[in-house]
């Protein structure tokens, strides 16, 4: 039977499949991990349906799959554990393509994914008999039936649907509109070689150098994938949409070093390692409310500013793989020794790549702390959507002029980078001020407390 | 026993789901209750085939043949021997079926089926009661005859097709109520054997709405000449029972009348067997008219659960059920596929034979065609229908105005069923006159009248008159024949 790629998180359309965890000949149990699959920026084990022996593997290392695409086949072992409870599997691992049928690219996958499934696995959830039947009803196959007005041979239609391209949405460069199987090719982008039928699809190269030294090869070729491929291909995003400005600055910090000093130790009795994060995080929070453009988004294809009345911080965090930011949600409405916790946690889920796609959502504004590596200042890049992402570098005990007396201080170096398309320079400056006003003022950032 | 797919019924939709199952490798079960092949089979497509073609070879042969210089004399009906020898060709059809469904290691459960829950059916059978789980289950279980008040089926005086396509003697007089396709089918053959046979139609025409109106007015005339009685906007009220056979009460346009006859036949249209099975109980849900909702995957609201074919919609037509069995099939088997064909073709075989693919011109105008290139080319023109005596009827040919893209073609005349699907391939591809008119047809024969029309649409057919194309305007570039 075919194993096939669940739906690893909502919204998940794909994966790249990262590293194969059996090979053919295994025996596998139920649950036991057979794939990494990495998805947005976490890595998930897959785990098996069913009891089983690995025949082939369909799929390989470095390439996407859909949800609901076959990963392996597996041959059943036994009478197997699949026939003896057959029956939460048809309706459950079927993703729940919720109501608003408006994300063609999450439902596409969902009739392979029910097609053969065999057995539940634990990412699945029970659903609603509402919710089955609106996945169910007319609307929800992906690509959509081509309408009667599309002229295109039944080859070509088929062509469409098999690299998931929607065929009314083409604009047909044949005689009288008819839509092509170029036009198709065209649109499928590279994954027409999968398509099958004649004409690959080849996307042209980068030529090797073929300069070698006088040891031999001096070059090593390595794939792009995993992590590595998803921070380059949101970073190249971000850069290409967002105009980009950076404001630096300076806090002097001497209060908040003492207050962080004064609970440190009490709080790690109980198990907490209090960073100065949670911290700055308050204090962007409450500066934040009071400049609703920093905690917004813009909506590039609906031409719409997107203001949020709920606080998510993202944190950077870099890991053996690569650079991940996870979330602390909700961070307005938690302690400090709660987001301090929580940050531990997540900081060490994404060392493990162990980070669920939840972990890793949702955020509205992300704060990179690269100071605790090294560097006075950076000019980060926005995560987008977000507008704004804050930088925090290293406290350092600096010289600094006191009422006309030079006296030590801690001073830490503060960024503002923001979206200049909606954060105009001055507002920067005005929220950059505002911030620092709170760090230098632990006492001000008590009263904004709820 | 548990299976990756059951399907349920063996008709022509059924059957072939089975089969593309068993090629993808999938374990699959099949049930049916009656017979391999279903209606269309045992009890309706094949077998009424078989009776129209020996009708039509006795017609032949008194009306034809004299006038080729073949004297025949008498001819003498074995009617009983007729319906032995289409009982064989069913019986060698559904043998064929069986093989074919063993040779792609389908197993094969003779039984009536009923689900218990959304993986499990129960089927009665013979041997006793057996459970069948399966992943997936495929419903084909079609559709039967509409049975009218007054006019309950007992198979000898009241007729479903089914009752009249077994009949051993030939009656001689038979009301038939309703004229739509299976009437006129059925009660054409009958006319031919020499049957005096009554057509009792409610609304004013015969095929009505299924067939382009000229069409129409083509068989009209042949029945007459076949000495057919046809009466439109004529209800029956209902039948008594006599000495000799049956009164049929009938209003004709108000007026009550009694119509004597041997045998009644109903063929007032088919129903979905939705009622069957279990279905609602496990929550299966089912359209107003009775057919089992489904997407554009034949889905469905049940996600394991697949329908095809007449229970799951219109046109109840083998071929669309067929097409479905092999789309749901490879659903099934992984395979992202959607029901997306441009169009169904529709054959009837009344004599002489109608059939039709795509739009009519009435469709076409609907769905916002306002400029419409028709073509229409008669077979008095082709030497090859001159030649095997059967000149009446048409191609008609309906274009895009602009584009010239073929978006309709309907025949009436013969051989007009094996005719359509270069008509059905044209439409697929999103052919244009011109490729149709520029594709060399063989001579002599009917083909080429499907080349003519094609050119008639565009203004110069070859064995037709039509205006000189240098006293043309652009708007004057269309045969309205």
């Amino acid at each position: 039977m075919d194993i096939k790629l669940p739906e690893i998180g909502e919204g998940v359309t794909e994966g790249e499949l990262v590293k194969w965890l059996v090979k053919p000949g295994d025996t596998v149990k139920v649950d036991q991990p057979i794939a990494e699959v990495m998805t947005d920026k976490a890595t998930v084990e897959i785990p098996s349906p069913q009891n089983g022996k690995v025949v082939a593997l369909k799929a390989e290392e470095g390439k996407n799959i859909q949800v609901g695409g076959v990963l392996l086949t597996l041959e059943a072992s036994g009478a197997g554990a699949a026939p003896e409870k057959p029956a939460p599997a048809p309706q459950t691992a079927k993703p729940a393509p919720a109501p608003q049928a408006a994300k063609p690219a999450s439902q596409a996958p969902a009739p392979q994914a029910y097609a053969g499934a065999s057995g539940t696995n634990g990412q699945t959830r029970p659903q609603t008999e509402a919710a089955r039947f609106a996945g169910a009803s007319a609307g929800d196959v992906y690509p959509p039936a081509a309408s009667s007005k599309v002229l295109a041979t039944p080859s070509t239609r088929r062509l469409a649907r098999e690299m998931n391209v929607d065929i009314n949405n083409l604009k047909g460069s044949g005689l009288a509109g008819r839509v092509t199987r170029e036009d198709v090719m065209g649109a499928g982008g590279g994954s027409a070689a999968s398509a099958g039928g004649g004409m690959d699809y080849v996307p042209r190269q980068a030529p090797v150098m073929g300069y070698t030294g006088p040891t031999g090869a001096v070059e090593e070729r390595v794939p792009m994938r995993g992590i590595r491929k998803k921070v380059a291909e949101k970073m190249q995003l971000s850069k290409q949409i967002i105009p980009h400005f950076t404001l630096m600055d300076e806090a002097e910090v001497t209060e908040l070093v003492k207050v962080r000093t004064s609970v440190k130790e009490k709080m790690a009795a109980q198990g907490i390692k209090v960073t100065y994060l949670p911290f700055v995080m308050k204090a962007l929070i409450a500066t934040a409310r009071e400049f609703p453009m920093v905690n917004a988004s813009i909506d590039d294809a609906a031409q719409e500013i997107v203001y949020k009345q709920y606080f998510n911080i993202g944190f950077a965090a870099d890991t053996p793989q690569g650079l991940v930011v996870p979330v602390i949600k909700n961070a307005d409405r938690k302690s400090i020794a709660q987001i301090s916790r929580e940050i531990v946690e997540l900081s060490e889920k994404a060392r493990a790549g162990k980070l669920a796609p939840d972990d890793l959502k949702g955020a509205t504004m992300t704060i990179t702390n690269i100071g605790s590596v090294g560097g006075t200042y950076a000019t980060p890049i926005i995560n987008h959507p977000e507008v704004m992402i804050f930088g925090m570098y290293k406290i350092s005990e600096r010289p600094v002029f006191k009422n006309g007396e030079l006296v030590a201080a801690n001073v830490m170096n503060v960024t503002c980078t923001a979206d200049h398309r909606l954060i105009d320079g001055a507002v920067a400056a005005r929220f950059l001020t505002a911030v620092i006003a709170r760090l230098e003022n632990p006492g001000m950032l008590m009263m904004d407390l709820t | 026993m548990s299976y990756d797919v059951c399907v349920i019924g063996a008709g022509p939709g059924g059957y072939v789901a089975a089969i593309r199952a068993g090629q993808l490798g999938l374990k699959t079960v099949i049930i049916e209750r009656e017979y391999l092949g279903g209606v269309c089979l045992n009890v309706g497509c094949i077998p009424s085939k078989a009776m129209i073609t020996a009708a039509h070879f006795v017609h032949r042969a008194q009306h034809d043949a004299p006038e080729m210089g073949v004297n025949i004399g008498k001819i003498d009906i074995d009617m009983k021997k007729m319906v032995d020898w289409k009982q064989s060709v069913c019986d060698r059809m559904a043998g064929g079926v069986e093989q074919l469904l063993k040779g792609n290691k389908v197993t094969i459960v003779r039984g009536e089926a009923n689900f218990v829950s959304k993986e499990e059916i129960k089927v009665t059978g013979k041997e006793g009661t057996q459970s069948i789980r399966a992943k997936n289950f495929v419903i084909a279980t079609g559709s039967r005859p509409i049975q009218i008040p007054g006019f309950e089926f007992d198979e000898k005086l009241i007729m479903s097709s089914t009752g009249a396509l077994a009949m051993d003697k030939l009656p001689k007089k038979v009301v038939v109520i309703g004229g739509g396709y299976i009437g006129l089918e059925i009660g054409g053959y009958l006319a031919h054997l020499g049957t005096q046979v009554t057509v009792i139609e409610a609304t004013g025409e015969l095929l009505s709405g299924i067939v382009d109106k000229d069409a129409v007015q083509v068989i009209a005339r042949k029945l007459k000449k076949a000495g057919v009685e046809v009466f439109t906007e004529a209800k029956a009220k209902g039948c008594k029972k006599t000495k000799n056979g049956v009164e049929v009460a009938v209003d004709i346009k108000g007026k009550e009348q009694v119509i004597e006859a041997d045998r009644v036949l109903v063929t007032v249209g088919r129903k979905p067997n939705s009622d069957q099975l279990n279905l609602k109980a496990i929550g299966l849900k089912i359209s107003d008219r009775g057919f089992i909702e489904v997407n554009s995957q034949r889905r469905t609201n049940i996600p394991n659960i697949y329908a095809i074919g007449d229970i799951a919609g219109q046109p109840m037509l083998a071929h669309k059920a067929s097409h479905e069995g092999v789309l749901v099939a490879e659903v099934i088997g992984g395979k992202n596929r959607a029901y997306d064909v441009k169009t169904v073709p529709a054959v009837i075989f009344t004599d002489p034979e109608i059939a039709s693919v795509g739009m009519t011109e009435a469709e076409a105008r609907a769905s916002g065609h306002a400029d419409l290139k028709v073509g229409k080319f008669p077979f008095a023109a082709n030497g090859r229908a001159v030649s095997v005596m059967a000149t009446e009827g048409f191609v008609k040919i309906i274009a895009d105005g602009k584009t010239n893209v073929v978006l309709g073609v309907t025949i009436v005349g013969p051989e007009a069923s094996n005719m359509i699907s270069e008509a059905a391939l044209a439409i697929e591809m999103g052919a244009r006159l011109e490729d149709i008119a520029l594709t060399i047809h063989p001579h002599p024969t009917l083909g080429e009248t499907m080349m003519e029309a094609a050119e008639a649409a565009l203004g110069h057919a070859i064995h037709i008159i039509q205006r000189p194309l240098g006293e043309r305007k652009e708007s004057g570039l269309r045969a309205n024949a």
